[in-house]
């Protein structure tokens, strides 16, 4: 592994980034603007109904874009490459895909703590929101198990654009809008039907929201809980494993198929 | 295997697994049998290791539109552990005479701007091999007769190595030491240009002659050639290279005046058409 060439594509990261309106609108105007109307949305709540229900959507808001940055940065970073017909050239280039994977995967933390740092401040000043009540703890385990969630997702996701193409490309920033109903994103688990919420336990973001409503919604900074944010690693653990092992076979599979060259074709 | 310092064509119909090969070769596309080695290394084994001493340039790959020729020569000469890039790259660029276009973004250049840009990429890492996949494929013949001096000379002056597919015949006739004919999959034939083009024995052989046509005629029916005749004083014969001296000599004996005399041998295109065709085997 080598820390040149993961510089080397975060530096890539970079230049496509500032010069891609389009990377610009999906991250950062899609999320300031969700942020100031769920800000509104929650002004309303609070004012009208309950004031802790209000808060709840926000706060499932912004730990929601840790998942959906992340998520983003890894699967769409790589079609731009693809379009641009220029995968080919960085893996001719001594660059290993575990190299590539990773840097992709700093790229989005590094995304995500820039929004997630902006976001969070509109919905402070903006709406009276802070996010810092969770705990310094609480808020690092949140955004590691969620970091390490939206990774799985998107690494099976680019394992299948690898593996058919970008006829399925519309699944980078698509798919994971799957999970949130199913973790319980804006509102508490009990409210799915039981089916569902034993679907929801098996995905650890809804863990990771049911404790941040949970320390939320305490009167004081509340402590952990350990025992949702160990059953969140938990499951995050098999997830990335299983993720890595499906990714790494569609990745040999489109190399064998001839599939991995014709994707920019 | 491609020598040291030579340029080697792969050739081939549609079809018949050039840029498959040369994925292969990358690293891109895994064979499903057989074997690569540069250097004396087993490539799987040693990937990272080859892959930093060769390099790619092709007109179907390129390079990221929206960010600056400067931006991209750097992502790439990172990529390739170039500890100092800018001295490299503006030396690369001088040579290929794009300083100017450095810091535009790569989507606005032209075919032939895009193809001097790759065969940079494609220089940075001082590569002992390059492999080429129709890098003059998107170009006008203007442009493409100016690539090529500068692959030549990237060869002459940097002793590099060069696989080259591409369907013109005529470049590869002017740039290649060695050709490889490939046919669905397989090496068919694998020579010099000219030594291949020897393997077929036909020729063409047009005089223009001042004298009786009838004795023209007399003598080929005599020698049995095949023969016809595009005006009344020019003949069109069928031959073989080998037969060539023999009718000119044997038309004089018989009192015919040739005035002038075309020979149409085999072409590197002839060796592909048979090829392409199934009509032959040159190999």
């Amino acid at each position: 592994m080598s820390g040149n060439r993961i510089g080397a594509i975060l530096l890539q990261e970079l230049y496509i980034t500032k010069r891609s309106l389009e990377v610009i609108m999906d991250l950062l105007v899609f999320s300031l603007m969700t942020v100031v109307v769920f800000g509104f949305i929650t002004r309303f709540l609070v004012g009208a109904m309950n004031a802790t229900a209000g808060s709840y959507l926000i706060l499932g808001l912004l730990l929601w874009e840790i998942i959906r940055i992340n998520q983003y940065s890894l699967s769409v970073g790589s079609l731009w490459n693809i379009w641009a017909r220029n995968l080919s050239n960085l893996f001719i280039a001594p660059l290993s895909l575990t190299e590539y994977i990773v840097a992709h995967m700093l790229s989005g933390v590094l995304k995500t703590l820039v929004i997630f740092g902006v976001i969070s401040a509109i919905a402070a000043y903006g709406f009276h929101f802070n996010i810092l009540r969770l705990g310094p703890l609480n808020l690092a385990l949140f955004f590691m198990n969620l970091t390490i969630f939206s990774w799985a997702v998107g690494l099976v996701v680019l394992g299948l654009i690898f593996l058919f193409g970008t006829r399925i490309q519309a699944l980078a920033w698509g798919l994971i809008f799957l999970f949130q109903p199913l973790s319980a994103t804006f509102f508490p688990v009990s409210i799915l039907p039981p089916v569902l919420q034993s679907v929801a336990y098996a995905l650890p973001p809804t863990f990771v929201f049911e404790a941040a409503r949970q320390a939320y919604g305490a009167a004081a900074s509340s402590g952990v809980n350990w025992s949702y944010a160990a059953a969140a690693a938990a499951e995050n653990l098999i997830y990335f494993v299983l993720a890595v092992q499906a990714f790494a076979l569609m990745v040999a599979r489109s190399r064998r198929t001839g599939q991995f060259a014709r994707n920019e074709g | 295997m491609v020598p040291k310092g030579k340029i080697v064509g792969l050739l081939g119909p549609n079809g018949a697994g050039k840029t498959t090969t040369i994925h292969m070769l990358l690293g891109i596309t895994t064979p499903t049998a057989g074997r690569i080695t540069y250097f004396g290394r087993e490539f799987v084994a040693h990937r990272q290791e080859c892959l930093q001493r060769i390099n790619y340039a092709s007109s179907f790959n390129t390079l990221q539109g929206r960010i600056s020729v400067w931006e991209n020569l750097l992502v790439f000469a990172r990529l390739y552990g170039l500890t100092n890039p800018g001295p490299r790259i503006r030396e690369l660029a001088a040579y290929f005479e794009i300083i100017d276009l450095l810091p535009k973004r790569y989507w606005d250049l032209s075919a032939g701007q895009k193809t001097r840009v790759n065969l940079i990429k494609a220089l940075l890492n001082e590569p002992e091999l390059i492999l080429m996949d129709e890098p003059t494929a998107s170009l006008d013949p203007d442009i493409a007769d100016k690539t090529l001096s500068l692959i030549e000379e990237a060869r002459r002056a940097l002793g590099v190595s060069i696989l080259y597919t591409s369907h013109r015949m005529d470049e590869v006739n002017r740039i290649c030491d060695e050709v490889i004919f490939l046919d669905r999959g397989r090496i068919v034939a694998h020579d010099t240009p000219l030594g291949l083009t020897k393997r077929i024995d036909a020729a063409q052989l047009k005089l223009t002659f001042d004298g009786e046509r009838r004795v023209v005629e007399a003598f080929l029916v005599e020698r049995g050639q095949r023969h016809g005749f595009p005006q009344p004083h020019v003949v069109s014969i069928d031959t073989t290279a080998a037969q060539i001296p023999a009718l000119i000599f044997g038309l004089s004996e018989r009192g015919v005046w040739i005035t002038d005399i075309e020979v149409k041998k085999p072409t590197l295109e002839d060796v592909f058409l048979r090829i392409a065709r199934g009509t032959d085997d040159v190999g």
